[in-house]
Formats: C-alpha cells, structure tokens, sequence
C-alpha cells in the first residue's frame, strides 16, 4: 500500500469502528421488547 | 505473472484453496440448516426459504469476517500471507453467497405473492427518516453493490485498467460496506430475532476486525515515520552485512514512500517497495532464483534494475545506493523505473 492508502486507512478504521459500535449499541438500546404470549388464566381473567 | 491473457491463471494451490473453501461453505450450510431444521422443523415453503436465508445470511457475514481479517493479521504475522494470496477467489465467493442471500429473499415475497409489499418496503421513504423501523434491506443492497462493484473488478485486467492506487481505494470501500451489512443486521432480523447470539455476532466480529485493523495500523505508523536524511540527502541504512543475504531492510525519508534494500550475496541495491501489480510490500519478500519476489503474488524483478525478467514489462522505481563510511547509504530521490543503479559491495567490506 502507498503511504497515502495507509494513512486513510489508519484515519478511517476508527471512524468506521465507532459509528457502527454506535449504531448497533443503539439497534439494541432502542429495540421493542419481545412480546410475551398471553397464558390462558390471563386470557380468561380479560374476558 | 503471465506471457498471454488467462482468465485465471490456475495452479495446485489455486484449486486446493477454492476446494477447501467451497467445501467449508457446503458444510456450513447443510450444517446451519439441518440443526435448525431438526431443533425447529419448518412448516411451511415460506419457513424453508427463511432458513435459507438464515443460513446464508450468517456465512456471507462470517466470510467477510474472515476477508477483512486476512489484510491484518498478513500484516502482523507473515503465517497469513498464504491466505492473501487467494483472497479475491474467497471474496468473489462471498459475493455469490450474498446474492444467493438477497434472491432468497426474493424468492421468500415471491413465494407468498406479496412482492408489492417489498417494493412499499423499500419505497416508504418516511421509514428514511426512522433509525428503529429503517428500511434495512436497503442497507444490505447498497452493501451488496459496492460488493459487485469488487467481484466485477477484481481480475488483474481491471487493476492494470484502473491502475493500482485507484483500485486499491475502489476496493478499501468494503469497509464501509461492512458497516452497513452489520447496521443491515442490527436493524433488520436482531430487531425481531430476541436471541442473544445475534449481538453477540455482531459485536464479536466488529470488535475482532476493527481491533486487527487499528493494531495493524498503528504498527504501520511506526514505519512511515522516516529517518533523517543525512547533509546530503542520503539515508544510512547500516553496515551491508545488517541486511540478511536474499532479505530486505525497509526504510523511509520524512514524509516518502518505503524504500526496500536488498541483498543478494555481494550485491545490495534499493528498489521501491511498492510492488507494480498490487502496490504490495516487496521489501517483506525475498530473492527467489535470483529476482526479487513480492511476498503477496510472487512479482518477480531483477535487484540490478528493478525489471521483471523477459518477457515481463513490469518495472519498479530504484534508488542510488553507495558505500560510505562502512555503511550502505541511499539516495531517497528515485530514478525512473528500470534504471539500473545496485552496486557491489566488495568482499572485505561486508
């Protein structure tokens, strides 16, 4: 690699590193929660 | 290298390479697919087609893993290199892979007669606006262009065509790529998938390739400081005998590209490190049957001028080198590629 490819190279890792970690920690933080399936005696007490 | 045009220039360890990767690939699969099948059997063509995409969704991510981490762990370990050597046949693969993967997808709307509802997917630009909701297969198809635009350009025609910094900047946008394939996943099937192995995966193989990445570099960095030259302008590389015979000792001007000095017995000259086919490390290589060979596809040039053998054209910068005080100087202002300039440096000097 020449010496400008190493030094995008060594710029743009951090850069792509933070902004996914960012992104995925946010995918997870924001994320609706699973939905519980009702049990019958539940179901029952609602009717 | 090559006299005429091949498509690919096959060999013994081109077809072991292809044929234990395609094997791994098959195993992976079949492997996916019959224990989910067995843990949770489908019941429906729609199901089947889901684990499909499942299976094949999780190989091409793990092969991208594994792509992004062969440039690194080259760098810091020569053990590696083996892999590099065939590392566009691994991503060309990959490539067919994560097609297979967007076809099932398809395949699963087509199936259901619901491929309207992809396209309203992909053209309701208020989710543009959303993160939690963003149409993320959107993510995964521009992902998957950049991927084309490398599968597409990554014969050697295409690097001679577009000459190689060019390429090489075409082909560093799979980084990008990357982070949209994982942002693809964190969006899309983690948002309905609550199981934890999906940002376990996730946050495994970012961490693994972005921590390669960032070692890698940072070593880097110590070699593209440069040393200072002397009154002169040369630069003192140490005595002849530093230079382990048919090696390289690699150094920098300020601010310069990386000079390689090579020894073949008595005979030291400086070429430039950059190797003409792929701008790969020539000076991390060594001497093969008297030519200097790059380490990543065995380029082969001759250490008195820098030109590949006959009936190769390929020719690298070099650089004066002289004898002085007991020490091999080089002149970091290069000469035109193909200019003869090693010397001899006598027997009782070394």
């Amino acid at each position: 690699m020449t010496r400008k490819h190493r030094s995008v190279h060594r710029a743009l890792w951090p850069i792509v590193a933070l902004v996914v970690c960012f992104g995925l920690v946010m995918a997870l933080v924001l994320r609706a929660p699973p939905r519980v399936e009702s049990s019958p005696a539940a179901q029952e007490m609602r009717k | 290298m090559s006299v005429g045009f091949q498509a690919v220039q096959w060999n013994r360890a081109k077809y072991i390479y292809d044929a234990v990767l395609i094997a791994a690939v098959v195993v992976y699969l079949v492997g996916f697919m019959g224990i989910v099948a067995t843990i949770h059997p489908p019941k429906s063509t729609p199901e089947w087609i889901d684990l499909r995409i499942r299976a094949l969704g999780t190989c091409a991510f793990l092969m991208l893993t594994i792509i992004l981490s062969i440039g690194p762990l080259a760098r810091l370990n020569p053990i590696f290199l083996s892999l590099l050597y065939n590392r566009r046949h691994f991503g060309v693969l990959f490539f067919l892979i994560a097609c297979a993967h967007a076809l099932s997808m398809v395949q699963w709307f087509a199936v259901q007669d619901a491929l309207p509802s992809l396209v309203e997917e992909l053209t309701a630009w208020e989710n543009y606006f959303r993160f939690i909701g963003f149409p993320f297969k959107t993510l995964g198809i521009a992902a998957l262009l950049v991927f084309f635009l490398m599968a597409a350009t990554s014969h050697d025609y295409w690097l001679n065509f577009l000459r190689p910094p060019v390429w090489k900047a075409l082909h560093m946008l799979v980084y990008v790529a990357y982070g949209l394939i994982v942002i693809h996943v964190a969006l899309g099937i983690m948002q309905r998938d609550h199981s934890a192995w999906i940002p376990i995966m996730l946050g495994a193989s970012l961490a693994w390739v972005s921590g390669l990445h960032i070692i890698a570099g940072q070593r880097e960095r110590a070699g593209d400081h440069g040393q200072a030259p002397s009154a002169d302008g040369w630069l003192s590389a140490g005595p002849p005998g530093a230079i382990p015979d048919k090696r390289a000792k690699i150094i920098a001007a300020p601010g310069g590209e990386r000079i390689a000095i090579y020894r073949d017995g008595d005979q030291v000259g400086a070429l430039s490190n950059l190797c003409a086919h792929q701008n790969g490390p020539v000076g991390e290589g060594c001497i093969i049957d008297g030519l200097v060979t790059c380490p990543w596809h065995g380029y082969q040039y001759r250490l008195a001028d820098g030109c590949a053998p006959p009936p190769f054209t390929e020719k690298l910068v070099t650089y004066r080198v002289r004898l002085r005080g007991g020490a091999i100087e080089v002149d970091p202002r290069p000469l035109p590629a193909g200019t003869a300039a090693a010397i001899t440096v006598p027997r009782e000097k070394m």
